[in-house]
């Protein structure tokens, strides 16, 4: 139930199974770790906000290496193209048009898309959960599935 | 996209904007979710399941085993703690002795040939290491208004988390 709404958020975030896997993995045993701080409340909302953060703090670490590759390939003075596919988180998983023109949305508008689909919880809880003003959220939604829709539908 | 909730998206958004820009954003927003519900993502592997149920299992026996190391540890240390101030304070000041280096146990009480106070003595160092035990166990259950025996509420809330994420 959990497993499968948890790996479509990250499955959607990423486009790469194996990630999700992992995200998926690290999502679970960090509940496991932090059970204790489970308050009451929507469990929806307290596994999704562990689940944005583990992948928030997976694109720091994404930038991290990006700049770490940068900083090696202008010392080495590599061509661009040569660790790009290596480092590339793009896989080799065949990209669905959803998917495709997901990945053209910014991170932001893609976390909260995918985060009202998969937990289903309503825009309070959404608000509350991402730090923002209700009015933000849905804005911010509406002019990404606007987006969504036209890219599409293109 | 589902709404668990079931709140009124067009009265919501009838906060935000005019009539026509609501129902124009309703509209979008339905639509932005057929689209998602027409592509659904795949399901996480059977393997993959199997994989992270067995994580999770060694992930809580290696809390567990922490918390009980730490509860024992620290209801150790109140109980040395007890008996040594027991040790330092427990007779009348004309009764004080030199204090010793590692005289941290009342030996008075161990020499003694009056059973029947001795008896009370024990009975109250029972007491007392009881009372530190549950107060232990409390801190160490995070209890707050909610969060009342812990530990074993914990483990059970796990167990029922472990067995929805099986049906996924």
């Amino acid at each position: 139930m959990y497993a499968g709404r948890c790996y479509g958020y990250f499955y959607r975030l990423t486009g790469d199974r194996d990630l999700s896997d992992e995200l998926l993995s690290e999502l679970f045993i960090r509940l496991v770790e932090k059970i204790g701080s489970y308050k009451g409340g929507a469990f929806e909302s307290w596994l999704f906000k562990i689940a944005s953060n583990i992948f928030h703090d997976h694109l720091r670490g994404k930038q991290r290496r990006r700049k770490l590759l940068d900083a090696r390939r202008s010392q080495l003075e590599l061509e661009p193209d040569l660790n790009e596919s290596r480092f590339s988180d793009e896989g080799e998983d065949r990209l669905d048009k959803l998917q495709v023109h997901l990945n053209r949305l910014d991170a932001d508008t893609r976390d909260l898309i995918l985060l009202r689909f998969y937990s289903e919880l309503s825009f309070k809880e959404i608000a509350e959960l991402r730090s923002e003003p209700i009015g933000t959220a849905l804005s911010k939604l509406h002019r990404g599935l606007k987006k969504l829709r036209e890219l599409m539908e293109g | 996209m589902r709404d668990r909730a079931h709140e009124n998206l067009i009265e919501l958004l009838r906060r935000f904007m005019d009539e026509p820009a609501a129902r124009a954003a309703h509209e979008d927003i339905q639509t932005g979710q057929r689209w998602l519900e027409a592509y659904p993502a795949p399901a996480p592997e059977a393997q993959v399941v199997a994989m992270i149920k067995g994580q999770m299992a060694v992930a809580a026996l290696r809390k567990r085993r922490i918390t009980q190391f730490i509860r024992a540890s620290v209801t150790a240390a109140a109980a040395v703690i007890v008996l040594g101030l027991v040790g330092l304070f427990g007779h009348g000041p004309g009764s004080r002795t030199p204090l010793l280096c590692g005289d941290l146990l009342p030996t008075a009480l161990w020499d003694s040939d009056d059973l029947t106070a001795d008896d009370l003595d024990l009975v109250y160092f029972s007491s007392e290491l009881g009372q530190i035990e549950a107060q232990m166990q409390a801190l160490d259950g995070d209890e707050t208004e909610i969060g009342v025996g812990a530990p074993e509420e914990l483990e059970m809330e796990l167990m029922a988390i472990q067995a929805e994420f099986l049906k996924g």
